[in-house]
């Protein structure tokens, strides 16, 4: 199969079995989970194939129509980055779709949860494999709402609703500033297509030179940054880990939060080298780098800890890709690319163990854990490979990419000069060291220390294999990353940050590479990592003390405040903008259409007189004298019921009309709508009282006849002038179907082509509001009964 | 409402009606008909024995959530808008093949007949949850 069909058809199939999982589930119950990790395996499977391709150092596109007259297409681009993400996604989605096996209790909704997990897959694949930015932005999207899923997946408890809220307005948020990114790109390149800009040197210069320059790459970097929890948008992730721990783990650790490192890494062709970027990516991942490492001390909640962790990596990852502007090629890119993808190994990793001690001790509270290496020894063991690789310490892949970026941060310092020669690699060391010591407090706090009496089970010991084995497996690769870097790093690491940078890459990554000035950096961290530790309670303590002195100083109070302030606005507007009775909007609407309608009306009528022309059959206007009777009816008849019997007698009537206008399936359709409309009409008046209470004062009919009418001569205009030609003939469209039908769509009835076929985009978008005003009246019925 | 003749046609009437309905369905390439009609003509039938036998009684023996009926309909119409991309045609190309069957004679089998379908049960499944939630609500 050519690549186009494999990567798509692993995009496609999450989204096809997703749909299919309430069924599966009817089948073989709990067992769900197995299917869904199968999923993620034939998915992996079909990117897998494509491989080869990429270490050949080619990259492949192809694409398909979608909006061709907006440049818009549904195109797929295989390179180094696309293809190291589709790895990292698909692994990690089959280990944590297996765990989720051992880790969600058999009486939650299943279901829910393996759809939205497989949902999330296919957006994520997506998002990584599109060339086209307007693809992007809604895979983008769609990560964010998946995400929301899942983190208020228990959707009872107020957190979760909190954090799943939050994450959703700074993320989709953040998305829509990408999306203005993207369009000011377009208007500064002419296309959608990202590798249009990549493959052509001159329109990056243009880009380079542009006025638009800055708006376009502080707007893109929003959105990255928002997704990517740098800078103060970092608050959403704390508290998305109110979503079930394997979903931190996949989501909120090893790939959508990587989502806009990954937008950084697709971009970075476009506008490193320019002093913008490296201030913007590198100045965010440093100031991110320090303060989200030194707000992980007061953490007292594991995955609390872990969020902060992986807001302070994802830093490190984003600096280094700031650092191309100065050092060209320098090995930030490699560097970062590699530290990307052991990042998604030991992260993971710590998530499923956080997830196991929390399963097995039903806490995640650091004061009430403590002392359980010899009763989970196991998970200690995992634990602590993980957690030494995320501090940097030999042999695991964590001090290789950690190394790399003390490295890279020297040679920025050397580039800028002085003294930045010293300020950059400082900083990064500064860095490590929070890592190193919160790593050591993570190990410490569970499986050191006394044991407490009170708050945990008896009896707690290592989980069943279901649960061990995906973080057992994850501990493997980062000691086989550790001492057989080359695996990854020749197949991986070199051909994305080849694609990245868009020009061949070598790295040699080994554990020893003599007395460096990087592993001076790397022991200073060390000790300095030791001391940090021994003050931990008291820096925390500090930081819950300035806290409770200054809460305002905080961007959650900020956001707090926006949130509470936009809600009381918004309640207010709605009190003003829907005052109350249904008789003031059907005014309104009125009202505006009439105004509408009239003015273009009054400039055309005053040469154009209409040329009338009314060839009616007798039994035309035997029909059409009836429906001036129900008409009527339904004006002046005292009661609902009559007046309704009176309006659905118009509707059949206009349906007999259409019959000897020769439209069966309007006149059908006509009939039946009546029908329904009657009966639903029917079914809500004896509801309410039989018949108009209500006294109408002279001055009010007199209003109201009025705009009754004024509608009924713009509708009529309106028609006049379509059939009579008052506005200028254009080229009727029904020629071309009735042409078409058959040849282009095989079909005779012109009325079902158009609506399946040639006008189908537009149905779909029909049906799909069918579906939302069911929705609508579910939710307005059942809010209702809450509030009462 | 409720006489006995009322409830007699409604009984004689219901499965002719939703037979109607599905040729209606099929035939709608060619001839009259399609989805829509076929899913109005359906939604019909089923709220005149909704009326005439009361929504306690019909649901007590005919309870189909109409929500999953929506949601199938719009899955199977988004499907088969996106199936083509795979096979590298356009979004929303349609495809048309004939098929010989013996007996029978010739098939014609369309893409757009299955987004038909889609468009059917959409239909079928949002006019009726609407339909029930207003008749139950109090």
């Amino acid at each position: 199969m050519d690549p186009f069909r494999l990567v798509t058809l692993a995009v496609f199939l999450p989204f096809l079995l997703a749909a299919t999982v309430p069924a599966v589930e009817k089948l073989i119950k709990h067992r769900i989970g197995w299917f869904a990790s199968l999923v993620a395996f034939i998915s992996f499977l079909l990117i897998i194939n494509v491989v080869p391709l990429v270490i050949q150092g080619e990259s492949f596109k192809a694409s398909v129509e979608w909006l061709p007259s907006m440049g818009i297409e549904y195109s797929i681009y295989v390179d180094g980055l696309s293809i190291l993400f589709g790895i990292i996604i698909t692994v990690i989605g089959i280990i944590i779709m297996s765990y989720s096996n051992g880790y969600m209790s058999r009486k939650e909704d299943l279901p829910r949860y393996y759809q939205w997990l497989l949902l999330f897959m296919g957006s994520m694949l997506g998002l990584v494999f599109s060339a086209n930015t307007i693809m992007m932005f809604i895979f983008w999207e769609l990560t964010s709402i998946t995400s929301f899923m899942l983190i208020g997946y228990w959707r009872n408890r107020p957190e979760s609703v909190y954090g799943a809220t939050k994450s959703l307005l700074v993320t989709a948020s953040g998305g829509l500033f990408m999306l203005a990114g993207f369009i000011v790109l377009r208007s500064i390149t002419g296309t959608f297509d990202i590798t249009t800009i990549l493959q052509n040197d001159t329109l990056i210069k243009t880009v380079h030179s542009h006025e638009f320059f800055l708006a376009a790459l502080v707007l893109i970097f929003i959105g990255a940054a928002s997704k990517s929890a740098q800078g103060p948008f970092y608050i959403w992730l704390p508290n998305a880990m109110e979503a079930p721990t394997p979903v931190s783990a996949f989501l909120h650790s090893a790939t959508m939060v990587k989502a806009g490192i990954y937008l950084v890494a697709r971009v970075h062709p476009i506008f490193s080298g320019t002093e913008a970027w490296f201030i913007l990516v590198s100045g965010t991942g440093i100031i991110t780098m320090l303060v989200a490492g030194f707000l992980a001390f007061r953490q007292t909640d594991i995955k609390a800890l872990l969020a902060y962790s992986t807001i302070s990596q994802l830093a490190y990852i984003m600096t280094m890709y700031g650092y191309t502007t100065y050092h060209q090629p320098g090995i930030g890119v490699a560097a970062a690319t590699f530290h990307l993808l052991n990042h998604a190994t030991f992260k993971a990793c710590l998530f499923l163990v956080a997830g196991i001690v929390a399963h097995e001790a039903a806490t995640r509270d650091i004061t009430k854990l403590g002392g359980l290496r010899h009763e989970m020894p196991v998970t200690f063991i995992i634990a602590s490979i993980g957690a030494l690789s995320m501090a940097g310490v030999p042999p695991f892949n964590g001090f290789l990419s950690k190394e790399m970026f003390y490295e890279s941060s020297i040679e920025m310092g050397h580039a800028l000069g002085s003294p930045f020669t010293f300020i950059i690699p400082a900083l990064a060391v500064a860095g490590g060291v929070f890592t190193f010591a919160y790593s050591i407090k993570f190990i410490t706090a569970i499986f050191f220390g006394k044991r407490p009496e009170k708050g945990i089970p008896s009896h707690i010991h290592d989980p069943s294999v279901i649960m061990i084995l995906p973080a057992a497996f994850l501990a493997g690769l980062i000691i086989l990353f550790g001492l057989v870097p080359s695996i990854v790093v020749q197949n991986l690491v070199e051909p994305t940050a080849s694609s990245i940078m868009m020009e061949t890459q070598h790295l040699h990554v080994k554990m020893w590479h003599g007395f460096t000035s990087s592993l001076m950096m790397t022991l200073v961290t060390f000790m300095l990592g030791i001391l940090i530790y021994t003050k931990y309670e008291s820096i925390a303590e500090w930081q819950n003390s300035f806290n409770r002195k200054y809460p305002f100083i905080s961007v959650n109070y900020v956001y707090d405040g926006l949130v509470n302030n936009a809600r009381n606005t918004l309640k207010r507007f709605a009190s003003f903008m829907q005052p109350g009775p249904v008789k003031a909007y059907v005014l309104a609407l009125l009202v505006l259409t009439i105004i509408l309608f009239a003015i273009p009306f009054l400039k055309l009528s005053t040469d154009l007189a209409p040329t009338l022309n009314f060839n009616l059959e007798p039994y035309e206007v035997l029909v059409l004298f009836f429906m001036i009777v129900a008409a009527v009816g339904a004006a002046v008849l005292p009661k609902y019921l009559q007046a309704v019997i009176s309006l659905s007698a118009l509707g059949y009537l206009v349906g007999l009309l259409f019959i000897y206008l020769s439209a069966p399936d309007l006149a059908l359709t006509q009939v039946l709508v009546e029908t329904l409309t009657t009966i639903i009409f029917v079914l809500a008046i004896v509801k309410i009282p039989q018949t108009f209470k209500e006294h109408i004062s002279p001055s009010q009919f007199m209003k109201d006849a009025l705009i009754s009418v004024a509608i009924a001569s713009v509708v009529f205009i309106l028609l006049l002038s379509a059939t009579q030609g008052i506005v200028s003939p254009f080229e009727s469209l029904s020629y071309y179907f009735i042409e078409n039908a058959l040849p282009l769509a095989g079909g005779h009835n012109i009325v079902n082509v158009i609506i399946v076929d040639f006008r189908g985009y537009d149905t779909l978008g029909e049906i799909a509001v069918m579906c939302l005003a069911a929705l609508g009246v579910y939710n307005l019925i059942h809010s209702r009964g809450e509030s009462q | 409402m409720t006489t006995v003749i009322t409830k007699m046609i409604t009984r004689i009437c219901l499965p002719l009606v939703i037979l109607f309905s599905i040729s209606l369905l099929l035939a709608g390439h060619n001839n009259p008909g399609g989805g829509f009609i076929g899913g109005v003509m359906f939604v019909a039938v089923i709220a005149l024995s909704y009326v005439v036998y009361g929504l306690e009684t019909i649901k007590s023996s005919f309870n189909p959530n109409w929500g999953k009926w929506f949601g199938f309909g719009l899955f199977l119409a988004a499907f088969t808008a996106f199936a083509a991309i795979p096979f590298g045609h356009n979004f929303f190309r349609s495809a048309v093949e004939f098929l010989h069957i013996p007996l029978i004679g010739e098939v014609e089998l369309v893409s757009a007949a299955l987004f038909d379908t889609g468009v059917y049960f959409v239909v079928i499944g949002s006019l009726l949850s609407i339909f029930e939630m207003v008749g139950e609500d109090k």
